[in-house]
Formats: structure tokens, C-alpha cells, sequence
């Protein structure tokens, strides 16, 4: 699988990213097999956090086994100095590492927490003091909150070097300002931020739990995923032609797969393609019936 | 409303800012919201069809209220004096213009356009062989002929149109591919259908069923299908 730089990191991440999340919804076994699975399709990025259940603990013991070739991010959700050291702390043990290779700030959403995280006693602190130790080696933040404030935070955050944030069609098929991730990746790449592209193959919120409560919902994402391979590539295709250095892979372990296989088959897209596809979001999503046009 | 990425990818190189521009065939006001979008003075959106005059009254006009003027109107004959706009756009228009009006339309345009005036012309290129979508169009060309003796649909190949407008001493600055593929979505497969079935309801006689009949048995053929190109054309009036 081809491999881009990571902004300043000087690490090349294989444009498909392992979101680890996929772990917590597989016994030990299935958990180990998923990795060497994602393995055997070249990916060095993996992406795991506290709060997946026991997806620390279960991506563990090939994680150890592989520790070398594999860049491991983590994040907190710990916005202050102490928790977010006890968190850290916690999950290098749940893991069974020495070292994280990026540690990030998990789902900034308000400026609030902008404001905590970068205080005096504020979680960064503890970020910069492990980074001198040794323990984690980046910093990130992640966040599918407002673009506005992600960028407040780019530029607050000096030793910023990676970005996670939400990229696909249907989110660029609309222009206010709540949905201008573009803004945000093309800010990244002035300062050289390595970018890692969520929610890439969303399609849409879920129903209503009235309508289909969450454990008759068919698969474990945060959304409603596209879920045919064609439409996986052409979201993985569009969202690598976008630029962004790394597409997580949805959390759902049934659809991991389909995306190694994108992955490996990953063609870029020139600009009139990217739009075809984005028309085809506005269209699928459109309030305007009858638009027999582009 | 969301600019489509045609509209303002064709739009990004055009000097918008502070014009009058005309929208010659409104549609669903696409382009339109992305003149206003673009910093346009105001808008003249002309439209002959009353459901689409009320959709861009809607959809454009709320946001943007005092800039957007809908005319109800024929473009074979625009209810505007010679040289009143400075930015034309014909946005997926000419494909619904039959040949017959097409020159009676650009003459129009030029009309209507002051010296200087910058005039887009986005369309679909003739769709290849062998396309599926082709055989839905066939059939909306055949049900429009036989119910009022015209095609619902022309794709003009962009030197066609080029040679139009030069013709009309209009100067030629560019071309830009807007879309290749073309998105046919399912909801485009679905409302080109509902066309044939509507002309096909003012047919008398045995083609109406075989028409209805076809139509349905494609549109779960096609589902949805990307081909073809959407093209953007530019051109200025000499000063
Ligand atoms: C496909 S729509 C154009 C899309 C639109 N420009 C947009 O961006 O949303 C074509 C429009 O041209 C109008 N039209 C076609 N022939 C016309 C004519 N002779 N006079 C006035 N309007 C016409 C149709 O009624 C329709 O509103």
C-alpha cells in the first residue's frame, strides 16, 4: 500500500490507517487475526484511545509483537495536566508499551477546552513533559467539532503535528462554515500537520433510536457507513485525492477489510472526478426534488 | 444554499464582484446562488417554466432578498434592454434547448450583454456509446417529440456551442472540464423517468404503454450511472 509523510514527523504512514476501535467488537482471537489481517495489507499506522472499550487491551499483545513496525497513536479525552498523566500512564499500561509514537488530544469540541488544555495546568503540559521523557514522541489533536475551532487550535498549538478530522463527499458538498474541514486541511498543510481523515465513509446519521434502537443497528460506527466496496473505494479514492495523509478505517470490523482492499487498489482523482463525486453526495442528500441537473 | 462544486468551479476564474449578471434558464437556481455567493450586485434569473421561477424565488431569493430578480419569461426573447448585464451565465441550459432555438437564444444572450460582458456556457458533452443512460434519454427524446414536437434533451459537443457564440463575436477564453464522469444519481434516473411518463400520458395510442412500459423496466436497469463530461465555456464581449 503506498505510504505519505506524516507532516513534520518524518514518519510515512500508509495512506489506509488502522482505527483500532474495530478491536473492542472482537473476542482475543478475532482481535489478533484482525491485526495480522490489517498487517498483511502493509498498514503502520494504527489509531487506539482509552475510551474504544477494550481495545487497548486487545490490540496488546500483537501490538507487542510488532511494536517496531507499527506507529501507534493514542489520545485522552483529559483535558487537564494530573488526569491527563494518569491517562497516559494507564494506557501505556493497557497496552503493554514503553513508548506511544503520537499522542493526541481526543474530540476537542468546545473553545473552552482550548483554553483548559493549553493553561498552565492544562492537559498539553502533561503531553510536553512525557514528550521530554521519552514516553510518547508527537502531539496531535483530533476533533469533529467546529472547523473555526480547530483552527483557533492549530494556531495555539505550536508543536502541533498531526490532525484528525472528518473528510468525505457529503461533507464537502456543503459550504458554511460548520462543515469547512477544507479550511482546515489546507491550514495543516501550510504548517506542515500530517492530516488523518475520519467519517470518511459515513453516509449519514443513524435513524432515530425510535425508529431503529441502537442494538438493532447493523453495524458498530458512530454513523451510518456506505457499505458496498464500490462505494468504499470511491469514498477512499476521493478522500486520498483530497490529500490527506491517512483514511482511518471505520469501526465496524465488518467493513475493515473492504477498505485494505480499497486501499490497496487506491487511485488518485483528478479535480473533475473529485467534483463528480461530490455532486453525487449533493444529490443523494439534496432537499430539491426533481433536479434533473448538475 | 449549497453552491454546487460546478457551479463554483466554473464561476472561479469569472470576474463577478459588484456585476449584474443574468442566469439565462433558472433551473433550480444554481447558478444563481453561486453568482450571489460570488459577490454578483444582483441577479436576473429568467426562467419559462413557473415551478422553477417559484423554486429559485424560494430557494435564492430568501437568502438573499433585494438581489435576485425572477423573470418569468422566454429566453427567445429577453424582457431586458440592449446591454443591462455584465456577467451571463447559461448553466446546463442549452442541453434543454432544441436546435431550432438555439440560435434565436445566443442572439438573445448577446443581445442583452454589455461590452466587456463575460458569459459562461456549462454543459454535457455528447454521452459515449454504450452508456445506459443513453437509452432513458433516447426514450424522454421520443415520448417529448411525439406529445409536442420537440426533444427534451440536446448535448451540444462544446466546439458546437463555442462556434455559436463566436459567431456573435463573443471571444473565447476557455474550457474546463466540470465533471468526468457525470453523476446520473439515482434521483436524476428517477426524475428523468417521471418525465417520460408525464409526456407519455399526452400520447394517444399504443407507443404511450410500450414507452411507460420501457421506461420502468431501465430505471431499475440503470439504478445509477456515471458518464459522460459537463464541460464550462468562456467567453468576453470586446470592450
Ligand atoms: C436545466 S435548467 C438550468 C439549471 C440552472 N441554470 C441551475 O443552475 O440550477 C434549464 C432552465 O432553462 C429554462 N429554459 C429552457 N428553455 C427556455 C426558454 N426558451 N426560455 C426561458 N427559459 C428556458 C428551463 O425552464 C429551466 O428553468
Amino acid at each position: 500500500m503506498q505510504t505519505r509523510t506524516l507532516g513534520a514527523t518524518g514518519q510515512r504512514s500508509t495512506v489506509v490507517a488502522f482505527g483500532a476501535i474495530a478491536l473492542n467488537w472482537l473476542e482475543q482471537e478475532g482481535a489478533n487475526q484482525m491485526v495480522e489481517l490489517v498487517r498483511e495489507h502493509g498498514i503502520n499506522h494504527f489509531d487506539v484511545a482509552p475510551t474504544y472499550g477494550d481495545a487497548e487491551l486487545k490490540l496488546g499483545p500483537k501490538l507487542r509483537q510488532y511494536r517496531e513496525d507499527i506507529f501507534l497513536g493514542c489520545k485522552t479525552q483529559e483535558r487537564s495536566y494530573e488526569a491527563a498523566w494518569k491517562k497516559l500512564e494507564r494506557s501505556l499500561d493497557r497496552l503493554g508499551v514503553d513508548t506511544i509514537d503520537l499522542y493526541q488530544v481526543h474530540g476537542l469540541e468546545y473553545e473552552d477546552e482550548l483554553e483548559t488544555i493549553t493553561a498552565e495546568d492544562g492537559a498539553l503540559r502533561a503531553f510536553r513533559e512525557a514528550q521530554e521523557q521519552g514516553l510518547i514522541d508527537h502531539i496531535g489533536l483530533t476533533s469533529h467539532g467546529n472547523p473555526d475551532l480547530i483552527l483557533d487550535a492549530i494556531g495555539e498549538i505550536d508543536d502541533m503535528d498531526s490532525l484528525m478530522f472528518p473528510l468525505n463527499p457529503v461533507v464537502d458538498a456543503r459550504d458554511d462554515a460548520d462543515h469547512d474541514y477544507d479550511a482546515v486541511l489546507q491550514r495543516a498543510d501550510q504548517e506542515d500537520i500530517g492530516t488523518l481523515a475520519i467519517k470518511t465513509f459515513a453516509k449519514g446519521p443513524w435513524p432515530d433510536t425510535d425508529e431503529l434502537p441502537e442494538h438493532e443497528r447493523p453495524y458498530a460506527n458512530w454513523y451510518e457507513p456506505v457499505d458496498d466496496p464500490e462505494t468504499i473505494r470511491e469514498r477512499l479514492n476521493y478522500t486520498l485525492s483530497r490529500g490527506v495523509t491517512s483514511v482511518l478505517t471505520p469501526g465496524d470490523p465488518k467493513l475493515v477489510k473492504m477498505v485494505l482492499d480499497a486501499g490497496d487498489r487506491f487511485e488518485e482523482l483528478d479535480e473533475a472526478a473529485q467534483r463528480a463525486i461530490v455532486e453525487q453526495a449533493r444529490h443523494d442528500e439534496s432537499p430539491v426534488p426533481e433536479q434533473l441537473h448538475h | 444554499m449549497d453552491v454546487p462544486a460546478t457551479v463554483r468551479t466554473a464561476l472561479a476564474d469569472r470576474p463577478v464582484e459588484g456585476r449584474r449578471c443574468l442566469e439565462a434558464g433558472a433551473g433550480a437556481g444554481n447558478a444563481a446562488a453561486g453568482l450571489l455567493d460570488a459577490g454578483a450586485a444582483d441577479v436576473l434569473a429568467v426562467t419559462n417554466d413557473r415551478e422553477h421561477a417559484r423554486t429559485v424565488r424560494e430557494r435564492v431569493g430568501t437568502d438573499h432578498p433585494g438581489r435576485v430578480g425572477v423573470f418569468e419569461a422566454d429566453l427567445r426573447s429577453i424582457p431586458l434592454p440592449d446591454d443591462s448585464v455584465a456577467v451571463v451565465t447559461a448553466h446546463a441550459l442549452f442541453n434543454v434547448v432544441p436546435t431550432t432555438d438555439l440560435d434565436v437564444i445566443a442572439s438573445e444572450i448577446t443581445r442583452v450583454a454589455a461590452p466587456g460582458a463575460h458569459l459562461l456556457v456549462d454543459d454535457y458533452a455528447p454521452l459515449p456509446d454504450g452508456a445506459s443512460i443513453r437509452d432513458l434519454f433516447a426514450l424522454e427524446n421520443a415520448a417529448r417529440e411525439l406529445a409536442d414536437a420537440r426533444p427534451a434533451l440536446t448535448f451540444y459537443p462544446g466546439g458546437v456551442l463555442r462556434g455559436v457564440f463566436e459567431t456573435r463575436g463573443w471571444e473565447f477564453d476557455r474550457r474546463k472540464t466540470l465533471l468526468d464522469p457525470v453523476p446520473w444519481t439515482e434521483s436524476h434516473v428517477t426524475a428523468h423517468a417521471d418525465t417520460v411518463r408525464d409526456a407519455a400520458a399526452r400520447i394517444d395510442g399504443d407507443l404511450r404503454n410500450v414507452l411507460v412500459n420501457r421506461t420502468d423496466s431501465l430505471v431499475t436497469e440503470i439504478g445509477s450511472e456515471s458518464v459522460g463530461e459537463m464541460y464550462s465555456l468562456a467567453f468576453q464581449l470586446p470592450e
